[in-house]
């Protein structure tokens, strides 16, 4: 016996279980230890219309289960930035010349056209990792740290989060709390608030880096409130501290009756601006407050995800969104779900069309669209399913619009002929690959 | 079975898997109450209480004590149902309290499978002897349910008694099971496995040990000495086609020692080792 077989060890035991159980051929094992990594990975394009901002995207999440309900999560998003957004300038009847950013060349836009500013190229690398682990019989921590480096900005964060069940799970009660510390680099440095766009080589109102920092806490509770339902309520207070402002926005400074961007004569044998900008000026706080409700629903395979988000800050922007997606299951392994999100926000208390000069300068002013009156709309459609081997592929395509006003006490004289809020539309494709 | 016994199951109504449970439970009970070795009246306390007198055994106990018998000589005589007795001397209850050499000794004429005439279906045990057919019985009886759920067409079942189970089928929606590998404390798991159908047996003495002066003295015993076997791993899951050969591999593994994971290879099985 001594000499027998390794391999035939096996095959007699097979036989030998065979007659012993008495039945047919027994279904053949199929098993595998389970990964203990698990990537998701996703390609997205953002296109807005026109000459306007393209976003690709590329980015990666690598999930690793420890045992004992531990995790470590690693992150690493690509960005690839292109394209023109809005100055902040507004229309003209005539071609108006604008130094570049960098303060080294001009440019100049046709007249009747909306002022972009096309020097936003960048690339933008961001990483973070996380860490999750129970605390105590029914509290689990998850701590992580994340950093992002582009151009010309540097972020640094931190943050942590505790969560608790009660109630016999059916209760989650969460706290978290995250720091942001960042710094920019502008290009040709950061300008000094509302002082005016100078010709191509003069530097003189250009500070060096500036620095923000942000404060975030995060109060939640997620109920269990029946075997179809999940309701969760979250509070969030955010605080920025430090160079708000957006060091490439401008305001037009209009004649107080026609509306009209005041001329400017550049230095002789300089290229410069050909008509008066100032740059904008923002409070170096805010402070926001947000309150969002979601609710889980799910009826036979179904699932109803319906949230809805209030903001409130103390640029007195505030904002509803209410989001809504519906999952439907077909077949064992496909789904498609339909997203509609609707977003509406007020002004900032400092946004201005353009500054009129026979109004004095208010301490802060901005003409960015994204601090003014605004709705937006979204209509997608997501499509996924899952392969043979257990990986997932999913397909999402999106459309956006976004439809903005000026208050008409803002609008002067002939600016009231032109679209002051031009609409902007973009769309989302994202493709993801969960494996 | 001595261990939590369990069936899962996706059946299109609650009475369905009502129905299943029951059979599978009527199946377990009968084969732990015919061949547990704790219980009076059955066929094994029979045998062991037959003094050296010949006892005819019915066919399935003829079953397994042949199935008993190729272990026997598939494992170099290691794997001998007549060593149960040497738990008189072992407890392995994780302190240090080893029995004394002279008391191993004296119960060494009492194991061997070779002191015993089977002519099926007669057996003949010498006076003092016993058989303990618990290193079979609890994977046997997770076979027998889980073909009791497929003569039923029960659907995607996992028969799972005290961690050797059997998957039916996958099931519907995940595809997989996911079992977890019991590893030394509550909280862990050793490892988790994707089990789409077959079987998966685990031996191992995570709980079941004696620790004295450093050296780990894990419950696998061989027959021949009355002594652990040295270096044997400390948990070793197989899957394989039935639970019989999932938990018959790995305790053949455990009795090869430190010959353990050569002996895994050399059967090309998928498993996965401890030490």
């Amino acid at each position: 016996m001594s000499a027998k077989n390794h391999r035939s060890i096996s095959l007699i035991l097979a036989g030998a279980s065979c007659t012993l159980l008495g039945a047919g051929a027994p279904t053949k094992a199929v098993a595998e230890e389970a990964s203990a990594w698990d990537f998701n990975t996703s390609l997205l394009y953002y296109g807005e219309d026109g000459d306007r901002v393209k976003d690709f995207s590329v980015s990666a999440i690598a999930k690793r289960m420890f045992v004992d309900d531990r995790y470590l999560t690693l992150g690493l998003t690509v960005d690839g930035l292109t394209g023109a957004t809005p100055s902040g300038a507004i229309r003209q009847d005539v071609p108006q010349t604008f130094t570049r950013p960098s303060g080294n060349a001009a440019y100049t836009v046709p007249a009747g056209v909306l002022p972009l500013d096309d020097t936003f190229k960048d690339t933008r690398v961001a990483i973070n990792g996380s860490w999750q682990q129970p605390l105590g019989e029914s509290g689990l921590i998850n701590l992580g740290a994340s950093a992002s480096r582009e151009y010309d900005y540097m972020h640094l964060g931190v943050n942590a989060r505790y969560a608790r069940d009660f109630n016999r799970r059916n209760t989650t009660v969460s706290a978290g709390i995250a720091l942001s510390m960042d710094s920019l680099d502008p290009v040709g440095g950061a300008p000094i608030p509302l002082t005016p766009m100078l010709d191509v080589g003069d530097t003189s109102n250009r500070l060096g880096d500036q620095d923000k920092d942000v404060f975030d806490v995060v109060f939640g509770v997620t109920q269990v409130l029946s075997r179809n339902l999940v309701v969760q309520a979250n509070y969030s207070y955010s605080m920025s501290d430090g160079y708000l402002t957006d060091p490439y926005k401008v305001l037009s400074l209009v004649d107080g009756t026609t509306g009209d961007t005041l001329l400017r004569t550049p230095t002789p044998g300089v290229e410069g601006p050909s008509h008066q900008f100032l740059f904008e000026s923002r409070p170096d706080e805010r402070t926001k407050h947000s309150i969002y409700g979601q609710a889980k629903y799910f009826m036979n395979g179904k699932v109803l995800d319906a949230s809805y988000r209030y903001m409130t800050d103390d640029w007195e922007i505030d904002s509803h969104t209410v989001d809504l997606r519906y999952r439907i299951p077909f077949g064992e392994q496909r789904y498609v779900e339909p997203h509609l999100r609707f977003y509406t926000q007020t002004e900032a208390e400092f946004y201005r069309l353009s500054l009129p000069d026979t109004e004095p300068l208010p301490a802060f002013a901005s003409a960015d669209y994204r601090l003014g009156n605004f709705d937006a709309i979204t209509v997608g459609l997501k499509y996924g399913w899952r392969t043979r081997s257990d990986d997932e592929w999913s397909i999402r395509l999106e459309a956006y619009r976004q439809t903005g006003t000026v208050p008409s006490s803002q609008v002067i004289g002939n600016q009231a002929s032109r679209d002051n809020y031009p609409d902007l539309n973009a769309i989302i494709v994202q493709v993801g690959y969960r494996f | 079975m001595g261990s939590p016994c369990e069936l899962v199951c996706e059946t299109p109504k609650r009475a369905n898997a009502l129905e299943l449970t029951e059979r599978v439970a009527a199946e377990a009970w009968r084969i732990e109450d015919k061949f547990s070795r704790y219980l009076a009246g059955n066929i094994v306390a029979r045998i062991n209480a037959s003094a050296g007198a010949t006892t005819e055994v019915d066919d399935e106990t003829a079953d397994l004590l042949d199935f008993a018998v190729t272990l026997y000589d598939l494992s170099e005589h290691r794997f001998d149902i007549t060593s149960g007795v040497l738990r008189r001397v072992w407890r392995f209850d994780g302190s240090d309290r080893l029995p004394g050499a002279g008391d191993v000794a004296a119960l060494l004429p009492l194991v061997g499978w070779h002191r015993v005439s089977w002519q099926r279906p007669l057996l003949q045990l010498p006076a003092g002897m016993e058989i303990d057919l618990g290193g079979i019985g609890k994977e046997y009886a997770v076979d027998r349910c889980a073909n009791i759920v497929r003569e039923a067409r029960g659907g995607p079942c996992l028969v799972n008694f005290g961690g050797d189970l059997v998957a039916t089928e996958a099931p519907s929606r995940r595809r997989r099971w996911k079992v977890a590998i019991e590893g030394e404390s509550d909280a862990q798991p050793e490892r988790i496995i994707d089990l789409k159908q077959g079987a998966l047996a685990t031996s191992g003495d995570a709980r079941r040990f004696l620790l004295k002066d450093g050296v780990r003295y894990s419950h696998i015993l061989n027959p021949s000495t009355g002594w652990p076997v040295p270096d044997a791993p400390r948990s070793i899951t197989i899957v394989a086609d039935t639970c019989v050969e999932a938990g018959m591999i790995s305790t053949l593994a455990m009795l090869k020692g430190r010959e353990a994971e050569r002996f895994l290879e050399a059967q090309g099985v998928v498993g996965w080792c401890r030490r």
